[in-house]
């Protein structure tokens, strides 16, 4: 009851014209710079942090987290029209996603995406309102050593992945850890890999490498492509997910939503694994995972319920205990403290004005995005149909504008580029980047987690079985690269193996 | 018309004035850049930022922030050097890795020769703070343990290398303890490691204080010279017999060779700053305390912090190999 009395409360703040003008900016800007490649929420919230200065608290931060969730619904724009993801999180989507596009069906792509957002946009909302305090004590149950084993269980992932050869993503994968191995060695402060470069000190960023290997490479490969349309020649037959899309979809989308609400949650988990992971379930439960790859509706409805569902998770740590999961949610935490609230345990009872009112804009903010997104389909539809010496030029130079912006370092436009071209060559002989950007986002991860454990545990590796979350984790891993061995899951990567040998 | 005409009068007549004075009065002539070496909206850039907006009032001209990060803060500042203009109109925040740095390997810069150090600005608040669940009351109940048990005490720090790392250390050395350090990435994995216990002690800037002020973490000693106003209970570590202050303090340098006025210009410009009441106002809200320092002290303490670092960094076997 108390509850529903703050939930009042808090959409009678969020439906002031004021705060809502400011909800609407924040989820237009999101959509927008999800939808540019390169732009990622992270640079358009730090360019746009200094603009709230002048308006409450609840504006502010409203307009914040509007341009956060907005950004996740725009960034599987990209990913399904042109192949490059507007965000990191929206990586995975390409796989699927654009392949449906080419077989002109970019519009029920699209509108699974947007309505699957919206659908665990609002579950992550309601389970914030919930259960938030309660689930606080998970962000901290996960130590170093639970960690680690959660990152083994993420490099599993990978093998569900790959298209093709499994030995071709085991070598991208490899050069993934390596590449994330860059920078000050995170025990010892040494460096590695820098050849006493400063910019190499923090290592290389991951929107360069991924607007690289997706975008400037994807651009590359379809400049020798002579103007061979493949989507115009799909005649497009509708722009909304039929029966038999929602029938296919509404399982990904249920588990995606709970895989991205609580990941989400954990520090440094957040979207972008979130993403990855409801791909590799969702193939793993599948009758038929050699549709994946080849435009399955599963492989678009999940990640994207599913990185939603994270950010909303990941308001959880932040509200409850002022721990921000990742670097959006210190944005945000700077947002809160600029305007002289201290997001913490005592946040919600100090300021339920704020609580209640942020997480009732985000209601607001998600039919907002529904309604901003579903016209747009027919107009992104178009988009395709533009010439492509106006749209490539136009991708490229919004990459560029995008990785420079998030740092102000030419240098990553250089790192960008190289990926571009090395992107290029590895789709020439038929190497595929997803399982590398997985590998570079969890390697330094597994490693930095695997030395503090043992650092923790003085040595002792049982400490991975000792712990129940842990080991959980491990026997989960385990059982998923054990399992192909048997003889009944055999015949079936056969099975996909032959499809995808065709 | 007429009125005009009087108004330009007497601009003309100051401008005459103006030209007629010393030459680096006529600094500045147009913006000056500022390099902030963190990313934008972290709590370093929206204090500079406040501290900027406040100097550019006092020196007439708009003072713009080009958030330049990486290499733990001294990409900004070995940018600055290496372009070498020093005119005044490209100055940068200096954080205290643009001197660790080159104790621990090799770089483009030297700082006891490439930079025109301007004035000391301020810097920020750490402390030690235990679960509340913990055993440890107090400080002195975890010197004891330690000695005890030698090198079973963990703590978090935000980071191998960081002032909180080497910071602690010294402590250890101090008080003949062996602790042992588990370097997180910045201050919400350390929030996270001492909430869930999984680390005993957290060695960190204030990102604690909602937990603090919670109940849920205690603070056990703060690094700064006097009490914090937040925490007047918890001691500093002068009080517990640790002769040191450790805020990892930063002020603004431009390149060597800087015309002494222009530097006393901008000098005069930011201390005027660190009294702007809404400069103090950002400051307290990050917890960072101003700390002043005019050019000749800041260049004396630019060679103390570096002596000083050395010594534990080589204990800690950080330091860079001599050939």
């Amino acid at each position: 009851m108390e509850t529903l009395l703050n939930v009042g409360h808090g959409f009678g703040i969020a439906l002031l014209p004021i705060n809502l003008l400011y909800c609407f900016i924040g989820v237009f800007v999101g959509t927008l710079v999800g939808v540019l490649p390169g732009i990622g929420p992270i640079s358009a919230m730090s360019l746009l942090l200094p603009i709230t200065l002048s308006g409450t608290p609840e504006s502010g931060i409203i307009m914040m987290a509007g341009i956060y969730y907005g950004s996740m619904y725009g960034g599987s724009t990209t990913s399904i029209l042109v192949n490059i993801p507007g965000e990191a999180a929206s990586v995975v989507t390409c796989i699927d996603g654009h392949q449906m596009a080419k077989q002109g069906r970019a519009g029920p792509a699209l509108g699974i995406s947007a309505l699957g957002s919206f659908i665990a946009g609002t579950f992550a909302l309601i389970a914030l309102m919930l259960v938030a305090p309660s689930l606080a004590s998970v962000a901290i149950a996960f130590g170093p050593a639970e960690y680690f084993s959660l990152m083994v269980l993420g490099l599993v992932v990978l093998t569900f992945l790959t298209q093709g050869s499994m030995a071709k993503a085991l070598l991208m994968a490899c050069i993934g850890i390596v590449l994330g191995l860059i920078g000050l060695d995170s025990i010892t402060a040494q460096p590695r890999l820098t050849f006493g470069r400063l910019e190499l000190i923090d290592g290389i960023g991951l929107v360069p490498v991924v607007m690289g290997l997706f975008g400037i490479a994807e651009v590359l490969i379809n400049t020798e492509q002579l103007i061979k349309r493949d989507v115009i020649n799909a005649k497009i037959t509708q722009l909304l997910p039929n029966k038999a899309d929602w029938k296919a979809s509404a399982g990904p989308i249920g588990r995606g939503t709970i895989l991205g609400f609580f990941l989400g949650i954990l520090p440094g988990g957040g979207s972008v694994i979130s993403s990855f992971a409801s791909y590799a379930l969702e193939k793993r439960l599948s009758k038929t995972p050699e549709r994946f790859g080849n435009g399955a509706i599963e492989g678009v409805a999940g990640p994207e319920a599913a990185n939603n569902a994270a950010a909303g998770g990941a308001f959880i740590p932040l509200m409850t205990l002022g721990i921000p999961p990742n670097v959006v949610m210190a944005l945000l935490l700077g947002a809160f403290v600029v305007h002289g609230v201290q997001p913490g345990p005592l946040m919600i009872t100090q300021n339920p004005g704020l609580f209640w009112g942020i997480v009732a804009s985000m209601y607001i903010g998600n039919v907002m995005l529904l309604v901003l997104n579903l016209p747009l389909i027919g107009m992104w539809v178009q988009l395709l149909k533009l010439p492509y010496n106006i749209l490539f030029p136009l991708i490229i130079l919004f990459t560029i504008i995008g990785v420079y912006c998030s740092s102000n370092n030419v240098f990553d436009v250089y790192v960008m580029i190289a990926f571009g071209v090395i992107g290029y060559f590895m789709r020439k002989i038929g190497y595929e980047p997803a399982p590398l950007v997985l590998a570079f986002v969890l390697g330094p991860m597994l490693e930095n987690n695997l030395r503090k454990s043992l650092i923790l545990s003085q040595g002792d590796l049982w400490t991975f079985v000792e712990r129940p979350i842990s080991a959980v984790c491990l026997a989960i891993a385990v059982v998923l690269l054990v399992g192909p061995l048997l003889p009944s899951f055999r015949k079936k990567r056969e099975l996909v193996a032959l499809e995808e040998g065709a | 018309m007429f009125r005009r005409n009087r108004l330009m009068i007497a601009f003309a007549a100051v401008g005459m004035l103006m030209s007629a004075s010393a030459g680096a009065q006529e600094y500045p002539t147009k913006p000056i850049t500022l390099i902030v070496p963190w990313p934008a909206g972290g709590s370093t850039d929206i204090s500079m930022r406040a501290i900027a907006e406040s100097a550019s009032k006092i020196l007439g001209q708009p003072v713009t922030i080009d958030n330049k990060a990486g290499g733990s803060g001294t990409v900004g500042p070995a940018t600055m050097v290496a372009a070498g203009k020093p005119d005044g109109y490209t100055i940068a925040q200096i954080p205290i890795t643009v001197f660790r740095l080159p104790l621990m390997q090799e770089v483009s810069w030297d700082p006891a020769k490439d930079f025109s150090y301007i004035v000391h600005l301020t810097g920020y608040t750490f402390g030690v703070t235990t679960s509340a669940e913990s055993q440890f009351k107090t400080w002195k109940d975890v010197v004891d343990f330690a000695k005890a048990n030698p090198g079973k005490v963990t703590y978090a720090t935000p980071g191998a290398g960081t002032s909180l790392h080497i910071g602690m250390e010294q402590i250890a050395t101090l008080a003949g303890i062996k602790l042992t350090q588990v370097p997180f990435k910045g201050g919400a994995e350390t929030n996270a490691a001492v909430l869930g216990q999984h680390t005993m002690l957290q060695a960190d800037s204030t990102g604690w204080r909602p937990l603090v002020d919670a109940g849920k973490l205690r603070l056990l000693m703060v690094w700064t010279s006097a009490r914090s106003p937040n925490f007047p209970n918890v001691p500093t570590l002068k009080e517990l017999g640790y002769p040191m202050v450790y805020d990892s303090p930063f002020g603004i340098a431009g390149p060597k060779g800087m015309d002494p006025k222009i530097v006393a210009k901008l000098h005069d410009a930011f201390k005027k700053a660190l009294d702007d009441p809404a400069v103090i106002a950002t400051l307290a809200k990050f917890d960072m305390v101003p700390n002043y320092k005019n050019t000749e002290d800041y260049k004396k303490f630019v060679t103390e912090v570096t002596n000083s670092e050395l010594k534990v960094i080589e204990t800690l076997g950080l330091a860079k190999k001599k050939n």
